[in-house]
């Protein structure tokens, strides 16, 4: 029991930690801030807080290029193409 | 608090000087002390002169002004900066510190004074022993002993504070009273022990208006005195000499000597000391104290390290060595969970970025912030494009619809789209590996693009098919950003697709068809009906 238990939860740890490990990776990959730095130790709290600053910065541009690219809607011709375009980048 | 320095000289000699303190309580029962008729000792013409404190109205103005907020300050500086005349604004600055709770820090001021003065005055600080035991009880006769004490060597010494920081209001009140005594020897006897203590309060104070923090470098002067005179003499007796040297000018016996010798190393140490040393070195571990309690709560990073101080001053204090490594072993421990809960944290703050998120587990929600970034990367490159691209009105791009065939569509759109060339390389790039997981991920994170070539062939149709889709692409559906005719956007990936081996084509038209639920679903037909689409195009189909 106490065995299968251990085995368990080591297996669990194991795969969890290895999974996080390959996890946090690809975030640091992803992560311009974190891949640009030295990285050849940032502890995963760190990774996981950038990228949590990361995602939070792109939804402001996103909200930023949505409202710009509203602004360009208004600005062209409704029915033309340009304007479905935007439109549909908006309503990502 | 040095700026008000010129103004409090005239203030001391007032009564309402300490009225109008800052703290209101002591003004409160200032106004009451006057009618109580205090008596003030002043150092006039280098004699103490008793006088009621209803005599000096003067200069009012001026302490008014500034007694809400430098009072002590100020008074503090400006008795550093009257050396003989102002023992009478010693006086009544003592009064005023009584009332007040700040007290300043008469140690910062220089202690030119002469040495007999000098030794009353550390005499009192130097041996707070016993006061600090009986500091409670003895604080009023304490402070008006002090006040005692520090008016006549005030004389060279001016910054002397008049009181050890008046700590309550009623204390003061009592004090006045009490002040009167203290011009008397006899009252040095019982101020000795107390006053020592209380100006061990004073001392410690320092430049710190903060209670909490006297105490703290009352306690560690305290015993720093006590540590000194301990050495020197015995307590009871430096104090009792310490006590009686100030009180009478004269006194210059030899205990007092003694003490003042004891006294003066300490005075001259504890003023620079106990400002430089004790208020720092109060401050400091205070504020590193605090500063620990701070960082274990806010800065996660430290909070190890603040763990693993903290058991190491275990580990000290202990001295054991199984002890420490018992604390080792409890601060890995210690740091080991601070770890985890941190990372715990923001994974949580991760998952609540990430919308639709359900996965409880680690790993797949970790997966799944990797997608939602690479989508969100995409989305702004898009976006970002689009609004570069939609100024950037071509006048003749509708006659390139048509040309969006296999070869010319690439490029056409590679030319058109030249300041974004590597745009679309990105996107192609990208859009490999994120159709790959898209399809992996199910719906959640359709391809537009893909689903474009799926719509029917007029542009309009397909955009209108397309249209609906948007809303839940989040990531491809940018790719058409970039072509201001959206009859193009099928073309993109045209020109992708034919750089796409046949079977690249294929397999992404597969993954399309399972993203999305195309009319066209055979991979073959897919693409070529895409084709077909593009060529059917008003415009010259090639």
């Amino acid at each position: 029991m106490s065995s299968r238990r251990s085995r368990q939860q080591s297996s669990s740890t194991r795969i969890s930690d290895d999974q996080i490990i390959e996890l946090v990776s690809k975030l640091r990959q992803l992560v311009p801030e974190i891949r640009d730095r030295r990285s050849s130790k940032v502890s995963a709290s760190k990774v996981l807080q950038e990228t949590c600053n990361y995602i939070r910065n792109l939804h402001r541009e996103v909200d930023d290029l949505s409202e710009r690219l509203s602004q360009l809607l208004s600005t062209i011709d409704a029915d033309s193409a340009e304007a479905s375009i935007i439109r549909s980048l908006i309503n990502q | 608090m040095n700026h008000c320095v010129p103004d409090f000289e005239f203030e001391m000699d007032d009564d309402e000087y300490p009225m109008p303190t800052a703290s209101g309580l002591p003004r409160q029962k200032k106004p009451s002390l006057p009618e109580d008729d205090i008596m003030e000792l002043l150092w006039q013409n280098g004699q103490v002169v008793m006088q009621s404190q209803n005599q000096r109205p003067q200069r009012k103005p001026p302490p008014d002004r500034y007694t809400d907020s430098v009072i002590p300050a100020g008074s503090s500086t400006a008795r550093e900066i009257r050396p003989s005349q102002q023992l009478e604004q010693h006086y009544q600055n003592q009064h005023i510190f009584m009332q007040e709770d700040e007290m300043i820090s008469w140690l910062h001021y220089p202690i030119v004074d002469d040495p007999p003065l000098d030794h009353n005055f550390c005499a009192d600080i130097l041996y707070p022993q016993s006061p600090t035991v009986n500091n409670s009880s003895m604080q009023n006769p304490d402070r008006a002993r002090q006040a005692t004490q520090l008016r006549q060597p005030s004389r060279s010494v001016a910054p002397r504070p008049p009181i050890p920081p008046p700590r309550k209001p009623e204390q003061v009140q009592t004090m006045i009273p009490n002040f009167a005594h203290f011009s008397k020897h006899n009252a040095r006897v019982e101020a000795g022990p107390s006053s020592s203590k209380a100006a061990m309060k004073e001392s410690t104070v320092v430049d710190s208006c903060d209670t909490p923090a006297l105490m703290a470098s009352a306690s560690r002067v305290s015993e720093t005195f006590r540590n000194t005179a301990e050495r020197d003499e015995a307590p009871g007796t430096l104090s009792t000499a310490g006590a009686a040297a100030p009180s009478s000018t004269s006194v210059g016996g030899d205990t007092g000597f003694r003490e003042t010798t004891t006294c003066e190393m300490m005075a001259m140490s504890s003023p620079e000391g106990s400002s430089g040393g004790v208020e720092p070195a109060r401050r400091p571990p205070s504020e590193d104290r605090k500063r620990k309690g701070r960082e274990a709560d806010e800065s996660e990073c430290h909070s190890e390290d603040v763990y693993v101080e903290s058991a190491e001053v275990k580990k000290q204090n202990c001295g054991s060595s199984s002890t420490k490594r018992s604390r080792a072993a409890e601060v890995h421990n210690l740091s080991e969970r601070r770890r985890r809960d941190r990372i715990n944290e923001k994974m949580r703050a991760l998952q609540e970025l990430i919308p639709r998120c359900n996965k409880s587990d680690k790993a797949s929600m970790l997966d799944e912030a990797i997608e939602y970034l690479k989508s969100l990367q995409l989305q702004v490159q898009m976006m970002s494009m689009g609004c570069g691209m939609v100024p950037m009105m071509f006048p003749g791009i509708q006659q390139y619809m048509p040309t969006m065939g296999m070869g010319m569509g690439m490029g056409m759109e590679m030319g058109m789209n030249r300041p974004l060339m590597p745009f679309p390389n990105m996107l192609a790039a990208s859009a490999m590996p994120a159709a790959a997981a898209v399809a992996q991920l199910g719906p959640r994170f359709p391809m537009p693009p893909f689903q474009m070539p799926h719509a029917p062939q007029p542009d309009s149709s397909r955009m209108q098919a397309a249209a609906p889709n948007q809303p839940e692409n989040n990531t491809l559906p940018s790719l058409v950003t970039p072509d201001p005719n959206q009859s193009r956007i099928p073309n993109f990936n045209d020109p992708y697709q034919q750089c796409l081996g046949p079977h690249h084509q294929m397999h992404l038209q597969f993954m399309q068809n399972q993203v999305t639920n195309n009319p066209t679903v055979s991979k073959s037909n897919t693409s070529k009906s895409h084709e077909n689409a593009e060529n059917n195009q008003p415009g010259q189909p090639e």
